[in-house]
């Protein structure tokens, strides 16, 4: 059957030696640390986990995300290769990377589970997934199984400098005001088109007709004089915002959180409503090393670790149990609210059907 | 004639026709064992990505599994009047020309002094032409950045200087096309330098010494002697320079921004940052290469013309 084959590895004596070894180690130790122990002894799963991730998750910045992992499987440390987004994973696995894991948002948990290239996480190998939000945990499902288990989660949004600009309305017309040309930095992703489909007003932003797609790309075209760069990392952000090369851009929490440190700016939330994103752990087909990549979620899934991202990156977390120690923060993320990413309050992302078509128009765009 | 003597010339005679079949042999395998590596070198690392490429570009090898099949549909839509992918790369040429055109203008004077000077100093002065390269490509074309940037280097002048007041930089100096190909011509000096310096100190002084003599001024030996002379050297530079910055994408994708995005990053995106299409990825890279080649032989051509007229 799909999904369970990490399961299969275990032979029938294995997993009686397992619910042995659990059970007596767990009398002791408790239940949850004496199975680690044991799944990990006995599946003998080997070498250094491999995790693609996204710049600033892995040995760069994120290791307190997975300190607990490190100290539990010291001789199977991470080792990390860099997406750029989730187009480029696509890419790279298809082009013969092999990682345990990587973490693709939320939009894609549907075209990544069609694909064949991942299987479902088992969730009872995961202690800390009970403490994770319902509602995000049923965004990682696809027909009934766990096939993102979600992290950390924030929005796509607008930062702009308070000194320096004027927004006439609450808007993501904010990124395409001729008042403000060649100061705008536009997010480098096909998700342009989605946006400029949600302030065009198009039915489903998401999966827009050929003639709002028309529209969309027209009208991108017609804006991106205004545009001083498209922006693929967030470290170019930042030294093009904090220098003062740009004032508005398409921006994440952790960029408000950066750049206020800088400059007075805002993070505004659009009347159209933001884009809220959930970062989903997925387990790779035919991984070596499923039981280590399960302990590896399970400590991200951690809420010390959430605390930790909420206090320095400035996302939210799905553990519902962190909450970060500043309050303006937990006030800006709605941390309290559980279904801040959704409606009212934002549009959570999701599958875009024709994804290859935006992608070849925002090419265009960008080509124009 | 000593029976000794006479003996080592008949042993000479008798083992010529034994050596002789060993040279030539030597000599067969000499070529194919000098050739060898370099051109199983070119083989495995030239022509075999250039054939997955192709094969890449008419589908009959795909990124992403399913059913598939020869076609030439990406091949047609490049050359389709709505497809902008060309007029991206006209603007990538148009870039090109003109860094190369400018570098060559640049650096000849510098080169030719460098040569023809007579200072003793001149391979200290080219060793400190060339001594940028001795740092990353990367780190100097970010250098610029801080140069050019609204708080860089140039406007914090300005703004210091009363010339420019803060809330008005010069914006064009960064993120624009004029960016990309300041950075390119400053990376790319060097190496347009030095063949037209190799070009110029070769050049037979004493051509020089005859247009004097026959009273030709320094101006008119310059335009009907060095000029032509050191054509070749010009015309490699100037394709020392065009070759590579026409596919250029680092150097746009840190200095370039919406305005100064050139072919080369759209190939980048079309292969991995964007959604995967390596089919017209393929298709971009094979018809920048052929281009590159046609202009390539036109240069050489041109060269070999050149050559010949001056012979």
């Amino acid at each position: 059957m799909e999904g369970e084959t990490f399961d299969r590895r275990l032979s029938r004596a294995d997993m009686l030696r397992l619910a042995g070894l659990a059970a007596g180690v767990g009398v002791v130790a408790g239940p949850a640390a004496a199975a680690d122990a044991a799944v990990a002894r006995l599946t003998q799963e080997s070498g250094r986990l491999q995790v693609m991730d996204w710049p600033g998750y892995g040995n760069d910045g994120g290791q307190a995300m997975f300190k607990a992992y490190v100290h539990k499987y010291p001789h199977n440390k991470p080792q990390f290769t860099q997406m750029t987004n989730e187009s480029n994973a696509l890419t790279q696995i298809q082009a013969g990377a092999h990682p345990d894991l990587f973490r693709p948002y939320v939009g894609w948990v549907k075209y990544f589970a069609q694909s064949g290239l991942v299987q479902p996480w088992n969730p009872k190998l995961i202690p800390n997934f009970k403490h994770l939000n319902p509602f995000m945990v049923k965004a990682g499902q696809y027909k009934g199984k766990q096939y993102g288990i979600p992290d950390d989660w924030g929005f796509d949004a607008i930062l702009y400098r308070k000194d320096k600009v004027h927004p006439k309305a609450r808007s993501w017309g904010l990124l395409f005001d001729e008042r403000y040309k060649g100061k705008i930095a536009w997010f480098d992703d096909l998700e342009m088109i989605t946006i400029a489909g949600l302030y065009l007003k198009a039915k489903n932003p998401w999966n827009q007709t050929q003639a709002e797609l028309n529209r969309s790309v027209n009208f991108l075209k017609k804006k991106k004089h205004l545009v001083k760069f498209n922006w693929s990392s967030e470290t170019e952000l930042w030294q093009a915002f904090g220098s003062g090369e740009v004032w508005i851009a398409y921006a994440w929490p952790n960029d408000w959180v950066t750049m206020k440190k800088k400059h007075p700016v805002v993070y505004m939330h659009p009347k159209e409503k933001p884009i809220a994103w959930v970062g989903m752990f997925m387990l790779l087909k035919g991984t070596p090393r499923p039981h280590l990549s399960h302990a590896y979620v399970n400590a991200w899934s951690a809420k010390a670790s959430g605390q930790w991202l909420e206090n320095n990156y400035g996302y939210g977390h799905a553990n519902v149990e962190a909450k970060p120690s500043s309050s303006a923060l937990l006030k800006a993320l709605q941390l309290t609210n559980p279904k801040a990413v959704t409606l009212p309050n934002a549009y959570l992302d999701r599958n875009i059907p024709n994804r290859a078509t935006y992608a070849h128009l925002w090419e265009q765009v960008k080509a124009a | 004639m000593g029976a000794g003597e006479g003996g080592l010339t008949v042993e000479a005679a008798t083992s010529e026709p034994a050596v002789a079949p060993r040279r030539r042999r030597r000599r067969r395998l000499a070529t194919p064992a000098l050739l060898g590596l370099p051109v199983s070198w070119l083989a495995v690392f030239f022509l075999a990505p250039i054939a997955i490429v192709a094969a890449y570009s008419v589908d009959v090898l795909v990124l992403f599994p399913g059913p598939h099949g020869f076609t030439i549909s990406a091949w047609r839509s490049l050359f389709s009047s709505s497809n902008p992918y060309l007029h991206l790369f006209a603007k990538s040429v148009e870039m090109s020309l003109i860094v190369s055109a400018v570098v060559v203008v640049v650096a000849y004077p510098l080169a030719y002094f460098l040569a023809l000077s007579g200072t003793k100093r001149k391979y200290i002065l080219l060793l400190i032409l060339i001594a940028p390269f001795l740092t990353s490509y990367l780190l100097r074309v970010l250098a610029w950045k801080v140069i050019l940037g609204d708080e860089g280097v140039i406007n914090t002048f300005l703004f210091s200087t009363g010339l420019r007041s803060p809330d008005h930089p010069l914006s064009f100096l960064l993120y624009s096309r004029f960016a990309v190909m300041l950075v390119l011509g400053y990376v790319w000096l060097p190496f347009v330098a030095l063949p037209i310096f190799v070009t110029l100190e070769t050049l037979d002084q004493g051509l020089l010494e005859a247009a004097s003599d026959l009273y030709a001024s320094r101006l008119q030996a310059f335009v009907r002697v060095t000029l032509p002379l050191s054509a070749p050297g010009l015309v490699a530079a100037f394709l020392f320079v065009f070759i590579p910055t026409v596919g250029e994408f680092i150097t746009p994708s840190l200095v370039g921004g919406t305005g100064g995005y050139m072919y080369g990053n759209q190939i980048v995106d079309l292969f991995g940052t964007g959604f995967p299409d390596w089919e017209t990825g393929s298709v971009l890279a094979l018809f920048l290469l052929a281009v590159i080649a046609v202009l390539t032989l036109v240069f050489v051509r041109f060269l070999r013309t050149g050559e010949a007229q001056a012979a």
